[in-house]
C-alpha cells in the first residue's frame, strides 16, 4: 500500500472517529442534558399545541409518564373509570396483558402518578362502556366488530407513535387500503419475541396478506425469511416510505446495499442494468435459477445482447456436457464464467467483466 | 495483495458509545437491517416455546376476536412464571439438547443457510428481568446450533425513556456441496494448480483426471455480525437513535475465470470456473434525531456504510497452453488469470424531512436525502504475466517488427501501464420528495406526491497506456491475443490502428422525476374506492433512450363492510415509451472514436442489431390486477384467498416481448378452543417470459435487422415457462401439561424452455437444426417435501422435554449442470462446481427444558 493510499485512508479514518466522537458527545448531552438540548433545539421550531406534555425529568412518573386517555370520538361523555375497573370484567385478558411491553411502561408511570391511565391510553374512557358493555363504539375496540371506524384505531395509536418510521404512514398504501395497527400489531398479550407483533413473527404477519409473496421463498434461491435469519421488514417498512413499494432506503439498489455492499462500487467498469436495477436481472422474492435470476442463463443475458460473434447464438441441449458439441455458454454459470465480474469491474481490463 | 483492514478504528468508539450512551435502540421498521433473530431451528426466534393457554383469551366470550382485516387474533400462550429478585421480576427457560442427522447431511440445499452438525445444541436460552417500579427491563435470548449457526441477542433499557440492544449472530449459506478443485488455495486470492498439474503446460486429460481425483468438498460463505443500537427520548418530542453494526463474510464461492473461447477452437482457450475468496467486513451506521409535536415532524437522519475487502485481486493458474489460428506461429505462454475483487467503498447519506399537520387530518412533508458513494481502490495491473503474451509468427518469441502480434509484457504488467493507479469514482446522489395528503370531506382524501431522485455518476478513465501509448486494455488475460492475431483488446498505431476495443469508462447517470396525484373515497365506513395517476419521466445518461415516460392509473376498491370478508382490489394499467431509441450509443467508448483509428476493410462491424430493445428502457404496455380476500368461516376459522396477475407486452422485434406473471393462493386458519390451532396452506403461480434474439451472419456495419448482419432467416425466439405448486399444513396442541406441535412444507416448481427459430442460421450450431428434435431444453425441476413433529411431555415442576423428528426429501434438476457428475473437464473448459443436488435427510433432536 502505497504512503498516499495510507494517508487517504487515515484520513477518512479519522473522519469515521469524528463523526463518532460528534455522535458519542450527542448521545452525552442525550443522558446528561438531554432535556437541555432538546429544549434548546425546540425553540428553532415552531410551537406546538402539544401544551400539555411534559419531559420525563418533569414528571414524577416513570415508564409511560405522558400516556393520556385515547379520544374516542363514539363516546365524548365518558370519562375514566381506571384500570381496576377494566379488570374486574376483563381479568384474564388483563393477565396476558400484564407481560407486555406495553403494561411494563403503563404500570410504572400509573403505580406513580394515578392519573396516568392504563388499558384506557388506549381504549379510551370506559364509562359508558362499563355502563352499557355491549354496545359498539363506547370503548375504542381494535377488533372486526367493535364498531371504531378505523381512522380512530390508527389515530389512537399513533398518539404515542407518530412519527420516525411511521413518518409516511400517511397516504400510505396500508393507510389507503384501510389497515388498522392492529391488523399487523397486537398489544394485548406476548405473541412474538419483538414488536407486539399479531402472529409469532414479522414473515408470519404480512403473509397474513401476502401468502404469495411468502411462499415464494420456498423456491430453489430465496434469501433466509423461511430459516428465520431475514425478515420482510428488512427491506421493506410496512408503516410507509417515500417509495411506492415501501422500501427502507431511497431505492431498489440502496436496500441491496445493505447487505451487498460489495456490489455498491462505483466500479470503473458499469454494467448499466446493473447500476439502474438490481430487480432487472433479480427477483428478490425468490426463483427457480440461481442466484435468484429472472430467467435462465443465457437466455436472461441474452434479452439485451446481439452483439456480433458470439452472445446471439440460439443453444440447443447438444451444447449441454452431454450432447454433441459442449459449449460453454451454455454449461454451468453460462455467460457468467467468463463475464464473472458482472455486477461491475475494478479491474482496468475488466470492460467486458473478464477480470 | 491485501488490504488494511480500517474497522478497528471504526469499531474503537463503539465500546466508548455504549458507555456514554446509556440509552439506546436498535433498528427499526424505518431504517436498517437485522429487524429478526431466528434461526432454521425456532425461525419464529422463540415465540413458539410456549405452550398455549389453555384458559383463553378472554372469559367473557369464548370465541377469538378477529383483527380488523377480519384474520382470528392468535390464542395467547401461557404467562411465564416469574421469580422475584428484590426488585426485579426474572422469568426463563432454557432448552438444551442433541440433534441428530441422518442421510446426506452435507448437501447444500438441505444446508443452505443451516449447519446442522451431530451433538450438542442450545435450543433457545431466555432470560428476562422486569422492574415494575420504573420500568426497567432487560433481556437476553440465545441460541447456537453450530459455531458457524448461533445468534446471540441483549437488550435493556426503561420503557418510554431508552433502550439499549446488543447482538451477535453466526449466518450460515452453503453455497455447494459438489465442489471438485483443479486448485490449491481455495479462499485465499492465490489459486496455485494441484500437483502434477503444471500452469500452461497440462493437457486436458491430466486436467480432467486432476478434476476426477478432487475430493468432493461444501464451500460456503458464512457471515458473522455484531451489532449495537440505542434509542432514547430526550423528551416527550425528541428522540435520538443509533445503531451501528459490523459483519464479516469468510469464505469462497464459485466464480469465472476468462482465457478466451473454447467452443470455436477445439483443445484451444480456457474456460475456467474458479472458486474466489470472500474475505470481506463492512460496518453500517445508522443514526438520527427525531422530533413529533402535535402540528409538525422532523427527521434528521445520517447512513453510513464502509466495505473493506481483504484483497484487491485475486489471480489463479492457468492450465492449458494456447496455441494460434495462424499456422505456423506460436502464442507466449500464460500461466495465470486475474480478477479484481470489489473496491473498498464508502458510503454516506444524510436526509431530512419535516412534516407539517394541515386540517382535517391533512399532512404536508419534505424529504430531502444528499448521499455519496465512493471509491479510491489500488488498480491492478493490465496483465498478469512475465515476458512475452501474444502471438509469435513463424514460430519466433521474440519482440521485434517481424512479431507484430507479440507484445511486452513489461508494458502491461505494472500500475506504470494505466492513466492513474487509483479509481477515484464517485456516485452523488439527490433525492426530493413532497407529498400532501388533504381531506376536503370527511368521506374524501386527495393526495399528491413529487419526487425527483438523481445519480451523478462522477469519475471517467480513459484506458492510456503511457509506457507504449496505447489505449484499451489486455483481453481475457491476454489470452484473446494470443490465439487471435490483433485481438488483444487495445488499439495502438500501425497494425493495431484498426483494432475495435473499449477505451473509456460507461458514466451512468441516473435522474428520475414522478408525479403523483391520487383520491380515495369513503363510501361509508368500511367501503372505499381509489384512484391514482402516475406519470414517471426516467432519464438515464448514456443509454439507448434519454428520456423514457410511463404513465400508471390505477384503481383501488376496499370492502371491510360485511362481518364476513374483507376485500381488497387493485388494478392498474402502465403505459412505458420515450424518446428516439439510439440502438448504439457506446461508440465513444471504443477506439473507433479515437483520431487515429483507421477504419478496417468492409467498415466497422456493427456494434448490436438495430431493431433490438433493451427492456428496461423499451416501450411496454403492463397491466396488473390483485385481489386480497378474507373470509370468515363461523367463529373459529378463517379463509385467506390472494389472486394476483400482472402482463407486460414489449413494443420490440428483439429483446423481451413478454413477461406475464399470475398466481393465487387459499390458506385456512382453524382456532376451535385455546389447546388447539390448525392451519394449511396451497398456492400456485405461473410466469412467462418470450424473448427473441437474432444470429448474426456477417462482421458487417448494416445494423440492419434483415441485412447482411443480421438477416431475418437468423432470428429466433425462446420462451420461459416457470410453474409452481406450494402447499404446508400445521398444528400446535396442548393437552394437559403435553403439548404436540407438527408442520409440512412441499414445493413443486418445474421450468421449461422452449425455442423456436426462423431456420437453422439462428443456431449456435447450423447442424442441429435438423437433428435436434423437440426444440426445448429438459425441464428444470425443484421439489421439496419436509414433514417435522414435536412433542413436550413434562417431567417435573420445571422440567420438560421435546422430542422432535423432521424427515425431509429434496429433488433437483437443472440441464446446467447436466452431465456433472461424469466430468468436469470438457476439452478446455473446467468446471469446479456440479451444481445442487437433491438430498433425502432426517433429523432427531432432544430438548431439556428447563424453567429457570
Amino acid at each position: 500500500m502505497s504512503a498516499a493510499n495510507s494517508a487517504t485512508r487515515g484520513l477518512t479514518q479519522r473522519t469515521l472517529l469524528l463523526l463518532w466522537s460528534a455522535l458519542a458527545m450527542l448521545l452525552a448531552c442525550g443522558q446528561a442534558g438531554a432535556q437541555t438540548a432538546a429544549l434548546d433545539l425546540a425553540h428553532f421550531l415552531p410551537a406546538t399545541s402539544r401544551a400539555q406534555a411534559t419531559s420525563p425529568a418533569d414528571s414524577p412518573a416513570a415508564g409511560f409518564a405522558n400516556a393520556r386517555v385515547a379520544v374516542n370520538p363514539a363516546a365524548a361523555g365518558a370519562t375514566p373509570v381506571g384500570e381496576r375497573m377494566c379488570i374486574a370484567c376483563h381479568q384474564l385478558e388483563s393477565d396476558h396483558f400484564t407481560h407486555t411491553f406495553h403494561a411494563l411502561g403503563l404500570h410504572a408511570a400509573s403505580k406513580t402518578d394515578a392519573s396516568i391511565p392504563v388499558c384506557e391510553t388506549c381504549h379510551g374512557a370506559g364509562s359508558l362502556h362499563a355502563q352499557d358493555p355491549t354496545s359498539q363504539g363506547l370503548i375504542i375496540g381494535f377488533t372486526k366488530t367493535s364498531g371504531t371506524p378505523i381512522a380512530v384505531q390508527t389515530a389512537t395509536c399513533l398518539a404515542c407513535h407518530e412519527g420516525g418510521p411511521r413518518d409516511h404512514w400517511s397516504g400510505s398504501v396500508h393507510q389507503r387500503n384501510q389497515l388498522s395497527c392492529s391488523d399487523c400489531h397486537n398489544p394485548m398479550a406476548k405473541f412474538s419475541g419483538e414488536g407486539l407483533l399479531a402472529r409469532s413473527s414479522i414473515n408470519d404477519t404480512c403473509a397474513q396478506c401476502h401468502k404469495d409473496v411468502l411462499v415464494q421463498f420456498h423456491r430453489r434461491s430465496h434469501m433466509p425469511l423461511p430459516e428465520g435469519q431475514m425478515s420482510c421488514v428488512d427491506c421493506h417498512n410496512p408503516h410507509g416510505s417515500t417509495t411506492s413499494p415501501l422500501l427502507k432506503t431511497n431505492t431498489v439498489n440502496e436496500t441491496c446495499y445493505q447487505c451487498h455492499a460489495e456490489k455498491r462500487g462505483p466500479f470503473l467498469f458499469e454494467h448499466a442494468p446493473v447500476r439502474e436495477n438490481c430487480l432487472n436481472c433479480h427477483t428478490p422474492h425468490g426463483s427457480n435459477q440461481h442466484a435468484l435470476l429472472v430467467t435462465p442463463l443465457p437466455f436472461l443475458c441474452q434479452q439485451c445482447h446481439s452483439s456480433t460473434r458470439h452472445p446471439n447464438d440460439l443453444q440447443t441441449p447438444q451444447s449441454l456436457i452431454s450432447g454433441a458439441h459442449p459449449d460453454e455458454r451454455l454449461i454451468g454459470r453460462a455467460c457468467i464464467t467468463c463475464h464473472a465480474n458482472i455486477h461491475g469491474s475494478n479491474a482496468p481490463s475488466g470492460p467486458r467483466f473478464h477480470e | 495483495m491485501h488490504r488494511q483492514s480500517g474497522h478497528r478504528v471504526l469499531l474503537a468508539p463503539l465500546g466508548g458509545l455504549l458507555l456514554l450512551a446509556g440509552n439506546i435502540a436498535h433498528a427499526d421498521s424505518g431504517i436498517g437491517v437485522d429487524m429478526w433473530r431466528g434461526n432454521v431451528l425456532d425461525p419464529r426466534g422463540g415465540a413458539d416455546s410456549r405452550p398455549l393457554d389453555p384458559r383463553g383469551t378472554s372469559w367473557l366470550s369464548p370465541r377469538q376476536r378477529r383483527s380488523p382485516s377480519g384474520n382470528l387474533y392468535l390464542c395467547p400462550a401461557a404467562s411465564p412464571e416469574q421469580t422475584k429478585l428484590g426488585e426485579w421480576l426474572f422469568s426463563g427457560s432454557l432448552d438444551i439438547g442433541f440433534v441428530g442427522v441422518s442421510g446426506d447431511e452435507d448437501n447444500a440445499l438441505w444446508n443452505r443457510y443451516a449447519d446442522w452438525e451431530d451433538g450438542f445444541i442450545l435450543g433457545l436460552l431466555q432470560l428476562e428481568f422486569l422492574r415494575p417500579r420504573d420500568g426497567s427491563y432487560a433481556s437476553l435470548r440465545a441460541s447456537r446450533i453450530s459455531d458457524d449457526d448461533a445468534y446471540f441477542d441483549a437488550m435493556f433499557g426503561r420503557a418510554g425513556s431508552y433502550k439499549v440492544h446488543a447482538f451477535l449472530r453466526e449466518l450460515p449459506n452453503a453455497l455447494s456441496d459438489s465442489v471438485r478443485s483443479i486448485w490449491n488455495g481455495v479462499g485465499s486470492n492465490h489459486l496455485t494448480l494441484v500437483d502434477p498439474l503444471q500452469a500452461g503446460a497440462s493437457t486436458s486429460g491430466q486436467v480432467g483426471a486432476a478434476s476426477r481425483a478432487a475430493i468432493e468438498r461444501q464451500i460456503s460463505v458464512n457471515r458473522s455480525k455484531q451489532g449495537l443500537g440505542f434509542s432514547i427520548y430526550l423528551d416527550p418530542r425528541w428522540s435520538a437513535h443509533a445503531d451501528v453494526s459490523n459483519e464479516q463474510r469468510k469464505g469462497a464461492r464459485p466464480f469465472g475465470g476468462a482465457m478466451f473461447f473454447n467452443f470455436p477452437f477445439p483443445d484451444n482457450g480456457g474456460i475456467l470456473e474458479t472458486l474466489r475468496p470472500v474475505d470481506d467486513a463492512t460496518v453500517n451506521l445508522n443514526t438520527g434525531l427525531r422530533y413529533a409535536g402535535s402540528k409538525w415532524r422532523l427527521d434528521f437522519a445520517y447512513s453510513g456504510s464502509f466495505y473493506r475487502d481483504r484483497y484487491t485481486r485475486f489471480d489463479y493458474e492457468m492450465p492449458y497452453a494456447l496455441s494460434p489460428v495462424i499456422p505456423g506461429a506460436v502464442s507466449a505462454p500464460l500461466q495465470r488469470g486475474q480478477f479484481a475483487t470489489e473496491p473498498d467503498n464508502d458510503y454516506h447519506n444524510i436526509k431530512a424531512a419535516i412534516t407539517r399537520k394541515l386540517g382535517n387530518a391533512g399532512e404536508f412533508s419534505l424529504t430531502a436525502s444528499l448521499g455519496r458513494m465512493s471509491q479510491d481502490d489500488s488498480l491492478i495491473a493490465p496483465i498478469d504475466c512475465q515476458g512475452v503474451f501474444g502471438i509469435g509468427l513463424g514460430g519466433s518469441l521474440q519482440l521485434g517488427p517481424q512479431n507484430p502480434f507479440l507484445f511486452d509484457c513489461s508494458q502491461w504488467n505494472s500500475n506504470a501501464a494505466l492513466p492513474r493507479t487509483r479509481a477515484d469514482m464517485r456516485i452523488d446522489t439527490s433525492l426530493v420528495d413532497g407529498r400532501i395528503v388533504l381531506h376536503p370531506l370527511e368521506s374524501l382524501s386527495v393526495r399528491a406526491g413529487l419526487r425527483f431522485n438523481r445519480e451523478d455518476y462522477r469519475g471517467s478513465w480513459l484506458a492510456f497506456n503511457p509506457l507504449n501509448g496505447a489505449y484499451g486494455y489486455v483481453s481475457e488475460n491476454g489470452a484473446q491475443g494470443s490465439v487471435v492475431p490483433g485481438e488483444v483488446g487495445f488499439w495502438y498505431p500501425g497494425a493495431g490502428a484498426s483494432n475495435l476495443t473499449r477505451i473509456r469508462n460507461l458514466p451512468l447517470d441516473l435522474q428520475t422525476t414522478e408525479a403523483t396525484l391520487g383520491a380515495d373515497w369513503r363510501i361509508s365506513e368500511g367501503n372505499s374506492i381509489g384512484a391514482d395517476l402516475v406519470v414517471n419521466r426516467f432519464e438515464p445518461g448514456n443509454r439507448e433512450r434519454e428520456q423514457v415516460d410511463f404513465r400508471r392509473i390505477s384503481l383501488n376498491w376496499t370492502n371491510r363492510a360485511l362481518d364476513w370478508l374483507t376485500l381488497r382490489a387493485k388494478l392498474s394499467h402502465l403505459r412505458q415509451s420515450g424518446d428516439r431509441y439510439n440502438y448504439d450509443p457506446y461508440e465513444f467508448t471504443f477506439s473507433s472514436s479515437l483520431p487515429g483509428f483507421v477504419e478496417p476493410e468492409g467498415g466497422v462491424p456493427a456494434h448490436t442489431v438495430d431493431a433490438l430493445r433493451k427492456f428496461d428502457l423499451a416501450s411496454r404496455d403492463e397491466d396488473k390486477f390483485s385481489l386480497i380476500a378474507t373470509i370468515a368461516l363461523g367463529d373459529d376459522m378463517t379463509l385467506g384467498a390472494s389472486l394476483n396477475g400482472m402482463r407486460n407486452d414489449y413494443d420490440a422485434s428483439l429483446g423481451r416481448q413478454s413477461y406475464d406473471t399470475h398466481g393465487g393462493t387459499v390458506q385456512w386458519d382453524w382456532q376451535p378452543n385455546p389447546r388447539f390451532m390448525a392451519s394449511a396452506y396451497f398456492g400456485r403461480d405461473f410466469s412467462t417470459l418470450e424473448l427473441a434474439n437474432v444470429n448474426d451472419q456477417a462482421l458487417d456495419p448494416d445494423p440492419s435487422l434483415g441485412g447482411p448482419t443480421y438477416p431475418l432467416d437468423a432470428v429466433w425466439s425462446d420462451r420461459d415457462r416457470q410453474r409452481n405448486a406450494y402447499a404446508g399444513a400445521s398444528f400446535k396442541a396442548s393437552l394437559k401439561r403435553v403439548a404436540w406441535d407438527g408442520n409440512w412444507t412441499w414445493v413443486n416448481a418445474r421450468g421449461s424452455n422452449n425455442y423456436a427459430f426462423a431456420s437453422p442460421s439462428a443456431l449456435a450450431y447450423f447442424s442441429d437444426g435438423s437433428s435436434v428434435p423437440g426444440n426445448a431444453f429438459p425441464d428444470t425441476r425443484y421439489r421439496v417435501n419436509a414433514i417435522s413433529m414435536g412433542l413436550r411431555v413434562p417431567l417435573g415442576e420445571r422440567l420438560s422435554l421435546r422430542v422432535f423428528d423432521t424427515w425431509a426429501r429434496g429433488r433437483f434438476e437443472d440441464w446446467h449442470y447436466a452431465g456433472m457428475d461424469e466430468t468436469r473437464v470438457i476439452e478446455h473448459r473446467v468446471y469446479t462446481d456440479g451444481g445442487p443436488r437433491g438430498y433425502r435427510n432426517n433429523l432427531l433432536g432432544m430438548l431439556l427444558q428447563v424453567r429457570l
